[in-house]
C-alpha cells in the first residue's frame, strides 16, 4: 500500500469533473504532474513518477480529505490507517509514511515479524512438500515418504504426468454383455456392447464433452486395472470398490441401451477389454501389431446394490424401462 | 498502490512476482544506480523510466530529493545494501497485497471455469455426483472413511441435500466470479469444489485437479482488490464519504457471517466436519470465521489503529505467500509435465503428439486430427515445442520478455487442446492458471476494454429501455482512471 497513490486519488484530475473530488486545496505541490503521472511517453501506465515518490519533501502532501474528524465515525475500510498514523506519529519530518510492518509499534511489530516467519516457513514447506510429491522417487522421499504423504493427501494430491513419459498409444475399449431376463421370463445372453465406442461416438463433433462420456468409464477401467492382479483378484478395499463401481457403470449403460429389449432385467454381466494399438503414422516406417489384446473378466452376478435408481429393478419385470 | 508492478527501487522482487512490472524498458539506464545511496526502508528512488518522461520541474524535484536523501543517509556504509534490500522486501510483502490484477484474474478464471463446468454438467449431475450415481454414496463413504477428504455431500444421502449442495456450488462460484463478499465467497467456493470433487474422485481429470488446488489457495488471497463488486462498493462508500454523505453501516456482511456461523455450529454439533491433525477442517473453518469477526471488530471498535494495521499486515503476508504458492504450483505443473516427457521415447522421436490425436477418447474431430498429423515435420515441431516450452517456462520467469512469449505460446496451445483433444474445461483451468503470470499492463488494458464494452452495452440497453441514464460517468472505468479510483483494500467486512 502506497499512501502517495491515495494522495493522488484526491487530486483533481484533468478531464474528471471537480465535483467528484470536493477538496480543492488538496492538490499537493507536485500536483503539476497529474496530467502525465499515469502515462509515460510510450503509453505505458506508471504510477511511480519521481515527484510523487519523493513528495515526502512536500509538507502539504498529506491528503486533507482524510483530516476530516467526522470520518472517525465512519465505518473502517482499511484505507485511512496510514494517514491517521502519519498525522499523529510522524507529523514532523516529511519522511514518507511507513507502510506495512514499519507502520506498527514495537509489540505489534514483533507479532507481525512472527507472522512473517510462520507464513514464510509454511509457504516454503508446502512448496517443498508438493515438489517432493511430484518429483520422482528419491533419497528424501524414500526416507520421509510418510510425512510427505500425510501433508499432501487427500487435498493436495496431484499428478501432472500428462501423456508422460509416453502418451497412451492404445485404444482400450471396454465391452460388456449380459444375461437378461426378458419380459417373457426367458433368460437370454445379449451381444457385446462396446461402451467405449458409444462414449467415442458421443464425443465426436462435441465441443463440450461431458465427464460422463470422457472420464467415467475410462477412469473406472484404469482404476480397476490398477487395483487388480492379472488373475482379476482385487487388492484390498480399493480393489473391491473398483469392482462394484465398474459393475454399476455397466449396468447403468446396459439399461440405457435397453439391452435384451424393453423390460428385460440384467441378471449378470461380463466385462472384457479390447486393447488395440493406435496404427503408427503414415510417414513412419514403424510396424506394430494390429491384433487386439483381449482381457475377459468373469461373469458377475448383479445384485440390487449394483442398480442405480433409474435402472430397471429386478422385481418389476415388464414395467417401463426408465433409461436415463 | 494499485501498480505494484513498479518496484520503485528496482530491487528483485522477493516473491519472484514478475508480472506486475509494467512493460518498462528492460535496459536500465546506468546513472540511477550509482548515485542512489542506501534508502531507509520503503523510500523509493526513481526508476530508469523517468529519464524518458521527465519534465524539467520533475528533474529538479528529483535531484533535490536525492541530494537531501543522500545527505541524510550518507553515513551508512554501502554494505548495508543487503539489509536495505531485505528491509525493502519486508516492507513490500507486509505493506501491500501484490498482484491485485493477477489475483483477480485467477479468481475470475477459476470461478468461471467451475461455474461453466457445473452448468454444462447440469444434465449429468446425478450421474457424476448424485447419491445414486455409479459411484454411489455407499462406495464414496467407504473410500472417504479411508482418506478423510472433505465433502459436504457425505453429510446426508438424500436427493434434496444433493440438490442443495449443487445449487450452492453454482451460486458460490457465480458470486466469487463477480467478487461479491470475496473473502467469504472464496471459502464457500472451496467448500463447493471440494464437496463435489471429493465425492466422486474418479470422475475428474487434470482440469478438476487444478481447480481443486487453486480453490484452496484462493481462500488465502485478497483476490477481490480489483474487478469485483467489493471494490465497487468500497469505492462508492468512499465517494459518498468524500461528498460528506452519510454511509450506513454494512448490513449484509454481519448477516452473512452470523448465518454461516450458525451453519458451521450446526455442522460441528452434528459431528459432520472431520477433525484430524490440529483439528483439521473444523479448525480451518472456525478459524476463517473467527478472523472475519475479528476483522470487523477491529475496524468498528478498535481504540487504536494498530490492531487493524496488524491484521492488514498479516492479511498481506498471507496473500503474498499464497500468490507465491500459486505461481510455484503452476511452475511445478509445467516442470513435471515437461521433465517427465523428456524421458519418453515418443517425445524424443517426435511422434508423441500424434498418439493422443488418435485416441478415441480424445479425438472429437477425427478429420482435423488426421489433417494435423498428416505432416511428420509438423508433429515433430509441435512435440519438441511442447517439451521445450514446458521445461523452459519456470526459468523464463527471470526474463519478462521471454516469459511473455512462452506464456502466449502456452495459452495458445491450451486453446488448441480445448478443441482438438476435446478438453475445454481442462484447458480453461490451465489458461486461468497461466493468467497469474500475465503482465499488469496487459491485464489493465483488457480490463479497460471490458469496461468500455460493458459501458457501451449498458448505454445501448439503457437507450432501448429508455431509462434515465445513471448519474455516474463512465470515464472512471478507463484503465488510467480506474487505477486512481481503485481502493488499496477490499473491505474485509465480516
Amino acid at each position: 500500500m502506497d499512501a502517495y497513490d491515495k494522495g493522488s486519488n484526491a487530486r483533481p484530475v484533468p478531464g474528471e469533473p471537480a465535483a467528484a473530488v470536493p477538496v480543492p486545496d488538496s492538490s499537493p505541490p507536485d500536483g503539476h504532474e497529474t496530467a502525465d503521472d499515469h502515462k509515460t511517453s510510450d503509453g505505458h501506465e506508471t504510477s511511480d513518477s519521481p515527484g510523487q515518490k519523493l513528495s515526502g519533501e512536500a509538507p502539504a502532501r498529506i491528503p486533507q480529505q482524510y483530516g476530516d474528524p467526522q470520518r472517525d465515525d465512519q465505518r473502517y475500510d482499511g484505507r485511512y490507517d496510514d494517514e491517521q498514523y502519519v498525522d499523529t506519529a510522524l507529523a514532523g519530518p516529511p519522511l514518507p509514511p511507513p507502510t506495512g510492518i514499519a507502520a506498527l509499534s514495537l509489540p505489534y511489530q514483533i507479532a507481525a515479524a512472527l507472522a512473517l516467519a510462520v507464513v514464510a516457513v509454511a509457504a516454503c514447506v508446502h512448496v517443498g512438500m508438493v515438489f517432493l510429491h511430484v518429483a520422482p522417487s528419491n533419497t528424501v522421499t524414500k526416507q520421509h515418504g510418510q510425512a510427505i504423504d500425510e501433508w499432501i493427501y487427500p487435498e493436495f494430491e496431484q499428478n501432472w504426468k500428462l501423456f508422460a513419459p509416453n502418451p497412451l498409444q492404445q485404444n482400450i475399449a471396454v465391452q460388456v454383455r449380459a444375461d437378461v431376463r426378458a419380459a417373457d421370463g426367458e433368460i437370454r445372453t445379449t451381444r457385446w456392447y462396446d461402451l467405449s465406442a458409444l462414449d467415442g461416438a458421443a464425443i465426436d463433433g462435441n465441443l463440450l464433452p461431458s465427464h460422463t462420456q470422457q472420464n467415467e468409464l475410462r477412469r473406472a477401467w484404469d482404476f480397476f486395472v490398477a487395483t487388480h492382479d492379472n488373475a482379476n483378484r482385487p487388492n484390498g478395499l480399493r480393489g473391491s470398490l473398483s469392482e462394484k463401481y465398474l459393475r454399476r457403470i455397466v449396468v447403468l449403460r446396459l439399461d440405457r441401451e435397453q439391452a435384451g429389449g424393453r423390460g428385460a432385467v440384467v441378471q449378470q454381466v461380463q466385462v472384457r477389454s479390447r486393447t488395440s494399438n493406435v496404427p503408427p503414422p503414415k510417414w513412419s516406417q514403424e510396424q506394430v501389431s494390429d491384433k487386439p489384446i483381449v482381457r475377459v473378466l468373469p461373469w458377475w452376478p448383479v445384485s440390487e446394490a449394483d442398480r442405480a435408481a433409474g435402472t430397471r429393478p429386478a422385481e418389476s419385470t415388464g414395467t417401463e424401462a426408465s433409461a436415463r | 498502490m494499485s501498480d505494484l508492478g513498479h518496484d520503485p527501487t528496482g530491487n528483485p522482487d522477493p516473491l519472484g512476482n514478475h508480472e506486475p512490472t509494467g512493460d518498462r524498458d528492460p535496459k536500465p539506464t546506468p546513472p540511477d544506480n550509482h548515485d542512489r545511496g542506501p534508502n531507509p526502508a520503503g523510500v523509493p528512488a526513481s526508476t530508469p523510466d523517468h529519464h524518458r518522461t521527465s519534465t524539467l520541474s520533475r528533474d529538479r524535484t528529483r535531484t533535490l530529493g536525492r541530494e537531501r536523501l543522500a545527505g541524510r543517509i550518507s553515513r551508512f556504509d554501502r554494505s548495508h545494501r543487503v539489509d536495505r534490500t531485505l528491509a525493502h522486501a519486508i516492507t513490500r510483502v507486509t505493506g501491500e497485497a501484490l498482484g491485485p490484477y493477477q489475483s483477480a484474474v485467477i479468481r475470475i478464471g477459476f470461478a468461471a471455469t467451475w461455474l461453466l463446468f457445473l452448468l454444462r454438467e447440469f444434465p449429468h449431475r446425478e450421474e457424476l455426483y448424485g447419491p445414486d450415481g455409479p459411484w454411489s454414496w455407499d462406495l464414496a463413504q467407504q473410500l472417504i472413511a479411508s482418506n478423510h477428504a472433505f465433502t459436504a455431500l457425505m453429510w446426508a444421502d438424500g436427493q434434496v441435500w444433493f440438490g442443495i449442495v449443487y445449487a450452492f456450488a453454482v451460486l458460490s462460484s457465480f458470486l466469487l466470479m463477480l467478487g461479491w463478499r470475496t473473502r467469504t465467497m472464496s471459502v464457500l467456493f472451496m467448500v463447493g469444489v471440494l464437496s463435489l470433487q471429493n465425492r466422486s474422485i474418479f470422475m475428474g481429470d487434470g482440469g478438476d485437479n487444478v481447480i481443486h488446488l487453486m480453490a484452496i489457495y484462493l481462500v488465502l488471497t485478497r483476490c477481490g482488490q480489483v474487478w469485483s463488486l467489493d471494490e465497487r462498493r468500497e469505492r462508492r462508500a468512499r465517494d459518498a464519504c468524500a461528498r460528506g454523505a452519510w454511509v450506513g453501516p454494512d448490513r449484509a456482511g454481519p448477516v452473512l457471517w452470523t448465518v454461516l456461523g450458525l451453519v458451521l455450529a450446526a455442522a460441528t454439533l452434528a459431528g459432520k466436519i472431520d477433525g484430524g491433525f490440529l483439528g483439521g477442517w473444523r479448525t480451518i473453518y472456525w478459524g476463517l470465521w473467527a478472523v472475519q469477526g475479528l476483522w470487523w471488530l477491529a475496524g468498528r471498535y478498535g481504540r487504536s489503529v494498530q490492531p487493524r494495521i496488524l491484521l492488514d499486515v498479516v492479511a498481506n503476508l498471507v496473500h503474498n505467500a499464497a500468490l507465491f504458492v500459486i505461481m510455484a504450483e503452476a511452475c511445478l505443473i509445467y516442470a513435471t509435465a515437461g521433465w517427465y516427457k523428456i524421458q519418453g521415447t515418443r517425445w524424443q522421436d517426435g511422434t508423441a503428439v500424434y498418439y493422443p490425436l488418435h485416441l478415441d477418447y480424445f479425438s472429437p474431430w477425427p478429420a482435423l486430427s488426421d489433417l494435423l498429423s498428416a505432416s511428420g515435420t509438423l508433429m515433430l515441431l509441435v512435440t519438441y515445442g511442447t517439451v521445450i516450452v514446458q521445461v523452459a517456462f519456470p526459468f523464463t520467469l527471470f526474463n519478462r520478455r521471454v516469459k511473455n512469449v512462452l506464456l502466449a505460446a502456452m495459452i495458445t496451445e491450451h486453446a488448441v487442446i480445448a478443441v482438438v483433444l476435446g478438453l475445454p474445461f481442462f484447458s480453461l483451468a490451465m489458461i486461468a492458471a497461466d493468467a497469474v503470470f500475465l503482465p499488469t499492463s496487459f491485464l489493465r488494458r483488457v480490463g479497460g476494454w471490458a469496461a468500455r464494452a460493458r459501458g457501451r452495452l449498458f448505454s445501448r440497453l439503457g437507450r432501448t429501455l429508455r431509462t434515465v441514464p445513471r448519474p455516474r460517468k463512465e470515464p472512471e472505468r478507463t484503465p488510467e482512471t480506474a487505477e486512481r479510483a481503485e481502493p488499496p483494500h477490499v473491505g474485509f467486512t465480516a
